[in-house]
């Protein structure tokens, strides 16, 4: 199964780009779609690896699936974006190798046993996806690729330089497969795993897009095309998240969890202030959409240090935001398509030109904020009676400041949207029914999966995040 | 030996530090390509292996040679010589610099007391020589001295993992990864995208997008 999802991209880039027709791009990105989905359950279903250095296991197959189901998704959405899309056959062939590729170093990065590997899995993402932040070929979307590999190539630069750390404490052991750190953790020279440490989270932290250095992420998520956009937001951030819970828990295992702990709380309420100080003053909703990832991974970096029931709470909540902002960002792709506009104040009578765009919208914006009963209420339920039952009051009260501002900044910018009256001397509104059903069928199940996992969870979902938060 | 190329490897980023002329900091690129080579050679020369081949191909071909003419060739054509305006004066820079460099090997040093494997000259001028790069990314303008900087910050890279180049050979074939990114950028700013969509190639024009 594993060989499966890696020689597949190869073989049909190579195809594509002899052949360079759109309905063939179209029909290749949705089969490779399918057969991730199709892999990634089997995986599930009976957990194999491929030689020593691809393994499923409890951790990384809630990742591969969520990968597989958002791009499930998008790659639906992608058939009418492709249509309406005015790009020759050629950038459009480009446009789909690169996509195939990013996908393709996701699903390696996530099964990656080894550190080293798994590095140059996220490097990989990091060059297969700028193209694709570059579709538009704008100045704004030249200007948000070039920050986004400029900044991210440092961050994996720093990155790089954690692993060297490690590997300087594990010179006995000689060997960069997570298994064999965790099983000789004791061995380790504690010194240089605390000096690798900020390193990784810095680095890794670069692309999963933690303030201080998030810099690129609101640019490079507001610029791309929107399938690229939930990709970006829904998987790329995930992987990258993945790479550190993993060196987490080395530190977990080496005993120097308090030290972890710390910094990942730091790193977490860095990036709600960052979000929360933006998001209220918002002017183009791709970008708060983009401010309202660096929130989510902020959460989850502070779930994961305050441990406990925040483990479970931090996996619940990688679930839902990657559905929740997947479907958030498509959605934000009909407007845009509908509206040629990313300004907030552009966008008038939302609810009166394309009823089915607006609920969703409404929709969507219900599920990240975590109104009941959708899952993220579960998870942000958790993490504050996690924090209340350890006596830590002043990180729950900042936590729950922070939410209050940034749902309150994001519900003004949504109904604002929604609710206001349309101006007829403003320009010309495309004509309606534009849409076929692909445009709204990814976003209507996203949010219906969500939407029974926060009633009632299914058995088979449950035991997925409640093996992946035991890591 | 060893020890006096490292020290001149330090040297070369203070230089730098310093400088404002952009064809300086191609010099200096190339030199710290050949010094690398030479530690390369000193550190091989009793075992020959393909690993030692590759690694002679990336210091003196492709951080020697190749890199620093490519350079020049984008700078002749793109007419820019000096960089004006830094956001530092170039006084000001070489203190800095030298202030990262006292950091570095101090912290070099204190490493000792905790870990006895340490190589306290190779880890405090590579740690010194990736923050000097980082700071001349962040002290500069102009894009191609940025790119400039990360080269140096990845030098300093390459020179860390030469420390473990018997323990884990590994690591220095991943470290060359990094050169995959110069050439990206190399090749964007070559074949003119940036310069052709942005009039002058300076970070103060890319500021469309903020909030």
């Amino acid at each position: 199964m594993i060989p499966l999802l890696f020689l597949y991209p190869v073989i049909t880039s190579v195809i594509l780009f002899f052949i360079k027709s759109k309905p063939l791009n179209i029909a290749v990105l949705f089969g490779y779609s399918v057969l991730h989905l199709i892999c990634s359950v089997w995986l599930f279903v009976s957990p194999s690896g491929y030689s020593a250095y691809f393994k499923v296991d409890s951790l990384n197959i809630l990742f591969l699936i969520l990968l597989a189901v958002v791009f499930f998704g998008v790659s639906i959405y992608n058939i009418q974006f492709s249509r309406n899309s005015q790009e020759i056959p050629q950038r459009h062939t480009r446009y789909t190798i690169c996509f195939l590729l990013f996908i393709c170093s996701m699903t390696g990065a996530i099964l990656s046993t080894n550190i080293g590997l798994f590095w140059v899995f996220i490097e990989a993402t990091t060059l297969t996806s700028a193209p694709l932040i570059f579709f538009d070929r704008t100045k704004s979307s030249l200007e948000a690729a070039w920050k986004y590999i400029f900044i991210c190539s440092i961050g994996i630069s720093l990155a790089f330089v954690g692993i060297i750390l490690i590997s300087m404490g594990s010179t006995s052991l000689n060997s960069l497969f997570f298994a064999d750190l965790y099983n000789n953790s004791t061995k380790l020279n504690p010194f240089w795993l605390k000096l690798a440490f900020p390193f990784i989270l810095i680095g890794f932290g670069t692309k999963m897009g933690l303030a201080p250095v998030h810099a690129w992420l609101p640019d490079a998520h507001s610029e791309a095309p929107s399938p690229v956009s939930a990709m970006l937001s829904g998987a790329l951030l995930n992987c990258a998240m993945l790479g550190i819970i993993r060196i987490y828990k080395l530190m977990e295992t080496s005993g120097l969890i308090f030290y972890g702990k710390t910094l990942l709380l730091v790193m977490g309420f860095t990036s709600m202030l960052v979000s929360a100080v933006y998001i209220i003053k918002i002017k183009n909703y791709k970008r708060m959409l983009a401010y309202s990832s660096i929130e989510n991974m902020g959460i989850i970096s502070i779930a994961i240090s305050i441990g406990g029931a925040g483990l479970f709470a931090a996996m619940l909540h990688i679930f839902a935001h990657s559905l929740a902002k997947a479907a958030f960002f498509l959605t934000s792709g009909n407007i845009i398509h509908r509206f040629k506009t990313k300004e907030i104040d552009n966008v008038h009578g939302l609810l009166a030109n394309d009823k089915v765009t607006a609920w969703i919208w409404v929709l969507c914006f219900l599920c990240i904020t975590g109104f009941p009963p959708f899952p993220m209420f579960l998870s942000k339920f958790f993490i504050i009676k996690e924090m209340y039952s350890s006596g830590n009051f002043i990180v729950l009260a900042l936590f729950i400041l922070f939410l209050t501002v940034i749902m309150a900044g994001m519900s003004v910018a949504v109904f604002k949207m929604f609710f206001s009256v349309e101006h007829h001397h403003h320009k010309q509104i495309p004509e309606k029914s534009i849409f076929d059903l692909c445009g709204y069928l990814p976003q209507c199940v996203f949010i219906l999966i969500l939407l029974v996992t926060g009633i009632y969870m299914p058995g088979l979902i449950n035991r997925l995040i409640l093996y992946s938060s035991k890591f | 030996m060893k020890n006096i190329i490292i020290v001149l490897f330090g040297l070369t980023m203070i230089h730098v530090a310093s400088t404002s002329r952009i064809e300086a900091y191609v010099k200096t690129l190339a030199l710290q390509g050949a010094l690398l080579f030479t530690m390369v050679i000193v550190d091989n020369l009793n075992h020959f292996s393909l690993n030692f081949l590759f690694l002679i191909v990336e210091t003196l071909g492709f951080k020697t040679i190749i890199i620093p003419w490519f350079l020049m060739k984008i700078i002749r054509k793109n007419e820019i010589y000096r960089e004006i305006e830094p956001s530092i004066p170039s006084f000001w820079s070489m203190v800095i610099a030298s202030l990262i460099f006292t950091f570095g090997l101090t912290l070099a040093y204190v490493s000792i007391l905790f870990a006895q494997d340490v190589k306290p000259l190779y880890f405090g001028i590579s740690i010194s020589t990736m923050i000097t790069g980082l700071f001349i990314i962040m002290s500069r303008k102009k894009i191609i001295t940025h790119i400039m900087g990360y080269m140096m910050f990845e030098n300093g890279i390459f020179l860390f993992t030469l420390s473990l180049i018997n323990e884990m050979p590994l690591i220095v074939n991943l470290g060359v990864l990094l050169d995959v990114f110069i050439g990206i950028y190399l090749f964007g700013l070559f074949f003119n995208k940036i310069q052709s969509t942005y009039e002058k190639t300076h970070i103060d024009t890319l500021t469309y997008l903020k909030d």
